[in-house]
């Protein structure tokens, strides 16, 4: 019969006219991210030892990390950067820590006005990192538990 | 300008002219058809309708840099392509407005330190809003649209408002001689003449 694949293919627009729209209203509706999609770095200082594997790992040479030892052997970290202008996002440093101090699944609000406010220090990531915990219930983004404020860490 | 720009502000009428046009020009920011690398990949996916950017108005790309109020520099600027970028910037009617989308654009990414990328856009054009990432996430290309609308808001009715122009100074990136090099001096002030064209002719008054 004449017409029928016409028929056809407008019916399949037809049915399309009436699905639910699949638009993620971005602002008031995130769309969950695979846990392990590599989106923004999140660094827990509570977790960090300060060993720099993250550094030597970064092709980019973007974490800048600076200790001095303590009287117990342990180390003091005095700084701990990260300058998000030059990260390329790659993981590499997520996949090298030992003590899973550095995670990604953090935010993306992170556009700026000024150049500057992508390089972070060790206060502004600690911030991000609260501001993470907080709206998630202590999880980490790998999906395990963090300490409450006041709780001690177990880093097992 | 200034003494406008005063008497302007004291304007009542002018102000709530001033919300209406904002709100025209933040509703209505027609980008520039303008892709380099990576990055452009996930710029489309914006425009997709998983995320779609027309719910900011923002979905209309020009063919022609004269039709258009944006500009998401979107990837890695080559040296090559740096004089491109400059001159489509400058063919924009103002007001117009620039995002760096993504670490190559912001700094130059992983090729910050190579010979061959410009290390950030901001040093061919001015820059309202940087996205970092690699490429970014659509939703950090929409927050940073948000961001840039915020900052439409906060406009005057001349459009005039304070940018960080790039100095126009290449000379520890470029040798002296090279043509890249002189083709992007000759896109900032004071812009060279060109010899066939007649002399221009002062406007009356």
């Amino acid at each position: 019969m004449y017409g029928l694949g016409i028929a056809k293919g407008l019916f399949a627009t037809l049915r399309q006219l009436f699905r639910r729209p699949f638009t993620v209203q971005y602002p008031e509706e995130a769309r969950q991210v695979p846990p392990r999609a590599r989106t923004n770095l999140l660094w827990f200082d509570e977790r960090c030892t300060g060993c720099s594997t993250c550094a030597q790992a970064c092709p980019d040479g973007c974490i800048l990390v600076v200790t001095s030892p303590r009287e117990d052997g342990s180390l003091n970290k005095d700084r701990y950067e990260i300058d998000f202008r030059l990260c390329m996002f790659c993981g590499l440093c997520v996949e090298a820590c030992p003590y899973e101090a550095i995670q990604s699944g953090g935010p993306f609000d992170d556009a700026v006005y000024v150049f500057d406010d992508m390089y972070r220090d060790k206060d502004a990531l600690t911030r991000m990192a609260q501001v993470y915990l907080d709206s998630h219930d202590y999880t980490y983004p790998n999906g395990k538990n963090a300490p409450r404020p006041g709780e001690l860490i177990s880093l097992k | 300008m200034d003494d406008l720009e005063e008497s302007l502000q004291q304007n009542l009428l002018i102000t709530s002219v001033d919300h209406v046009l904002n709100w025209a020009r933040r509703s209505s920011l027609w980008p520039v058809t303008f892709g380099l690398a990576c990055c452009a990949i996930e710029m489309i996916a914006t425009f997709a309708p998983r995320y779609d950017i027309s719910r900011f108005g923002a979905e209309v790309m020009r063919p022609s840099p004269r039709q258009a109020d944006f500009m998401m520099v979107s990837g890695t600027v080559t040296w090559k392509m740096a004089p491109v970028v400059r001159r489509l910037y400058l063919q924009m009617a103002e007001p117009k407005w620039v995002i760096s989308m993504g670490s190559c654009a912001n700094i130059g990414g992983p090729f910050a330190y190579g010979y061959s990328v410009l290390p950030g856009v901001r040093l061919i054009i001015p820059v309202d809003v940087y996205v970092p990432g690699c490429p970014p996430r659509p939703e950090s290309l929409l927050q940073g649209l948000m961001l840039l609308q915020q900052k439409i808001d906060r406009l005057s009715i001349s459009g005039e408002r304070e940018r960080e122009e790039p100095s126009g100074d290449f000379s520890q990136y470029l040798p002296p001689d090279d043509p890249v090099r002189k083709e992007l001096e000759s896109l900032f002030p004071p812009y060279p003449r060109d010899e066939r064209s007649p002399e221009p002719e002062r406007l009356a008054g």
